[in-house]
């Protein structure tokens, strides 16, 4: 089932067109009203399908490590100025510390997390928004969640 | 010549009167019927913390010994109240410490407990037995340790799915030595680690210990230790079910389990791991309640444990179960009489689709006769199978189906779920609580309006087409108490049109709905005998009368507005210079 939470009745990704369309049903719009804007406050709330918080963070967590202990998550990444890039299996490191450890040893320099530096080179990451972000930040549970490719960067460029 | 009864006697035969419902009968015949009654009566419910005051209660019922409170609405439970709404236990503690001290008995339901409010109760109650506490949050461990420290008789503590600010394991470890009283403990919702060895001496010392839940950080290991220690158990909540044991330690644990002979439900399993279920095989077949909501079992292990447990009654799993093991359920647990299945898949955790459909409730509706309330989270459903339930178990008396895609149709015929809710409500004619879900016109609610006398509770999301929809529930279902709408397109005309209604209901909650802010004062102004509460976290003055507000909350009351109302819940009486408006609503 997927994961997203775009559950706003009027938005036409979640409405089959062959499906009786609420939209186009009578509703009673004698008062012009707009649907609030809420909705989209609760595409990322937690508040759909209705369990309770215990419930869906035992899932949340066993979500993850079910996919840790299951499936690999093999990602690209490149160095700057390298042209061929390398696969690298997430689930096999335990946190960043590894992560690191492993990378610099592949890329054969040393390679760290967040605060730019001049001299060493800096791990960042596309999410799955699309955007690049500093490695470090987020909890490592979460950071495998969002990832999709990584980027060590030349130490002047970040 | 006095006719009256003499009080002594009269309060003699009212010691035979347990059922509040008759005490209130009782306190409306005469007054001093009424001091009587009011004197005499031991235990309190009031099911909405804000429908009546503290003061009012405790005064009236100066003698009583247990008090029940429910605060928040149901659909806090989801995260659809705002934190900071209200709810707080405070009040009622100050309250009952000043005029009741022979209060022993607290249960309190989604309200905001702190520290003070804990400490309260351990320094104003002499004797204090029973503190139960469901999702309830605002204490830290360090209020447990002031209960537990303080309340040398306690028989009963229970946190059920409280959110506790966990400051580590030691409050366990300021129980007393003195302390024998123990009947039932559940701390299952917290995460820090208690000392075993205070664990263990809690348990050996206290024989009448009859309920114990641990948390998800007691090992399997000290797990075999506490239940030899406690063999006489009626129900067990175990902690993490998955660390590795030796040959030794797992044959000590199954013989610890095969000593407990009176153990009736059993829950926790936390990530319980298959080859452990043979360990449970020994207290199946006693067992009346199991609770594996937290245990991602697969279905074939379920089924193995499962085919042992002829007794059971309530079951709540997940949809791991799928339905082949939902029919092993209906052949085997005869006796079944309630079934939670909850969705695994809610977060991601089962990225294809488990075989669970709606064949899984057919199964159990015709295999089990004592069904008679189901919650069931599906990926889709039937109206054909809705049919068949409903034919198969006409005693059903909880029904709440949630097809988790909304707006999702019969899935073999396209149509609305309207015909299958119609034959859920026609034909158990003793239900009192639905949720429905799926794609859903008016005409489901014409029915529910119908057919749904006995009705208590209704839970609606993203369903209905227009205003009729309210005014079908609002109209035709003369016992609806409680009545929850999310995502639903409308609701000024119905509301208004039924005012009256509201104050024969204990609550409405309406929450991304179209209920106009004008309505909502309008509202305000015709029932001062309700409270209606706007709760927006968008500032209300600007707001022109027809913008729709973020949620409402209505409940009939005798206290009037609260006084503890936050910024971002308004009422024409805190916010006066909101005014009513004379806009007209058709």
């Amino acid at each position: 089932m997927e994961n997203s939470n775009s559950y706003s009745p009027y938005s036409s990704s979640s409405v089959d067109s062959t499906k009786p369309s609420p939209s186009e049903s009578s509703v009673n719009l004698s008062l012009s009203l707009t649907f609030p804007s809420t909705s989209s406050q609760r595409e990322t709330s937690q508040d759909w399908p209705p369990i309770k918080p215990r419930l869906r963070d035992t899932l949340k967590s066993l979500c993850l490590r079910q996919r840790r202990y299951n499936t690999a998550l093999f990602v690209k990444v490149y160095m700057e100025g390298v042209p061929i890039g390398r696969k690298l299996d997430l689930s096999t490191f335990s946190g960043y510390e590894s992560l690191l450890e492993n990378l610099s040893h592949m890329f054969d320099t040393s390679v760290i997390c967040g605060n730019r530096d001049r001299k060493h080179h800096v791990l960042t990451y596309q999410d799955k928004d699309g955007d690049w972000m500093m490695v470090g930040d987020i909890p490592w549970d979460m950071f495998l969640e969002t990832v999709r490719r990584l980027k060590i960067t030349r130490p002047e460029r970040c | 010549m006095d006719l009256r009864l003499p009080s002594k006697v009269l309060e003699h035969i009212l010691s035979f009167v347990d059922s509040n419902e008759d005490r209130n009968s009782v306190s409306l015949v005469c007054k001093s019927w009424f001091e009587t009654e009011r004197r005499t009566r031991k235990r309190v419910f009031v099911r909405n913390c804000y429908a009546v005051t503290p003061e009012a209660v405790a005064r009236r019922f100066p003698e009583t010994r247990s008090l029940t409170l429910k605060g928040k609405p149901h659909f806090a439970d989801y995260n659809l109240v705002p934190d900071g709404w209200g709810g707080y236990a405070w009040p009622w503690i100050e309250a009952m410490a000043a005029k009741c001290p022979s209060l022993d008995e607290l249960r309190l339901k989604r309200m905001v407990v702190t520290d003070e409010c804990l400490e309260k109760i351990a320094a104003s109650f002499k004797d204090f037995k029973v503190l139960v506490l469901t999702s309830c949050e605002g204490f830290s461990t360090d209020g447990l340790a002031a209960i537990a420290v303080a309340c040398s008789n306690l028989r009963e503590l229970e946190l059920r799915e409280c959110i506790v600010e966990d400051l580590g394991g030691d409050w366990l470890s300021y129980f007393p030595e003195t302390l024998t009283s123990l009947v039932s403990l559940d701390f299952s919702c917290l995460d820090s680690e208690v000392k075993l060895s205070d664990l263990e001496r809690l348990v050996s010392r206290s024989p009448n210990l009859k309920s114990l839940k641990l948390n998800r950080a007691v090992s399997l290991d000290a797990l075999g230790s506490l239940l030899r220690l406690a063999p006489q158990l009626v129900e067990l909540g175990t902690g993490s079910f998955s660390d590795k044991l030796d040959q030794e330690a797992v044959s000590k644990l199954s013989q610890a389990f095969s000593e407990m002979k009176e153990l009736k439900s059993l829950s926790g399993l936390w990530d319980v791991l298959p080859e452990y279920i043979p360990l449970l095989y020994s207290v199946c077949p006693g067992l009346t309640s199991l609770n594996l909501s937290y245990a991602t079992v697969q279905m074939p292990d379920l089924v193995e444990l499962l085919t042992r447990c002829s007794n059971l009654q309530k079951l709540w799993v997940m949809d791991l179960i799928e339905d082949k093991g939902l029919e092993v359920v209906a052949s085997s647990c005869k006796e079944l009489r309630e079934l939670r299945v909850f969705p695994s898949g809610a977060e991601g955790l089962n990225d294809t689709n488990v075989a669970m459909t709606e064949q899984g409730l057919v199964s159990v509706s015709e295999g089990c006769p004592n069904l008679e309330s189901v919650l069931y989270f599906c990926v889709q459903f039937t109206n054909a199978a809705m049919v068949t339930i409903a034919r198969n178990r006409p005693n059903l008396t909880c029904f709440r189906l949630c097809v988790m895609e909304p707006f999702s149709p019969d899935h073999k015929t396209q149509q609305p779920l309207d015909e299958g809710f119609k034959a859920i409500v026609e034909r158990c004619k003793d239900l009192q609580r639905l949720s429905v879900s799926g794609l859903l016109t008016n005409k489901a609610f014409e029915y529910i309006g119908t057919h749904g006398k006995k009705l208590r509770m209704l839970s609606i999301a993203f369903a209905g087409d227009s205003d009729l929809m309210l005014h079908h529930l609002l109209s035709g279902c003369e016992s609806l108490n409680k009545l929850e709408i999310r995502d639903c397109p409308f609701g000024d005309t119905a509301l208004l049109e039924n005012a009256a209604k509201l104050e024969t209901m204990r609550s409405l909650w309406m929450s991304s709905c179209c209920v106009s802010f004008g309505a909502c004062k309008l509202l305000s102004q015709k029932m001062p005998k309700l409270n209606v509460e706007v709760i927006d976290e968008h500032p209300l003055e600007t707001r022109p009368d027809s913008s729709p507000v973020e949620r409402i909350y209505i409940y009939r009351t005798l206290a009037g507005p609260r006084l503890d109302m936050p910024e971002f819940v308004w009422t024409t009486q805190k916010n006066p210079e909101i005014g009513v408006s004379h806009l007209a609503i058709k």
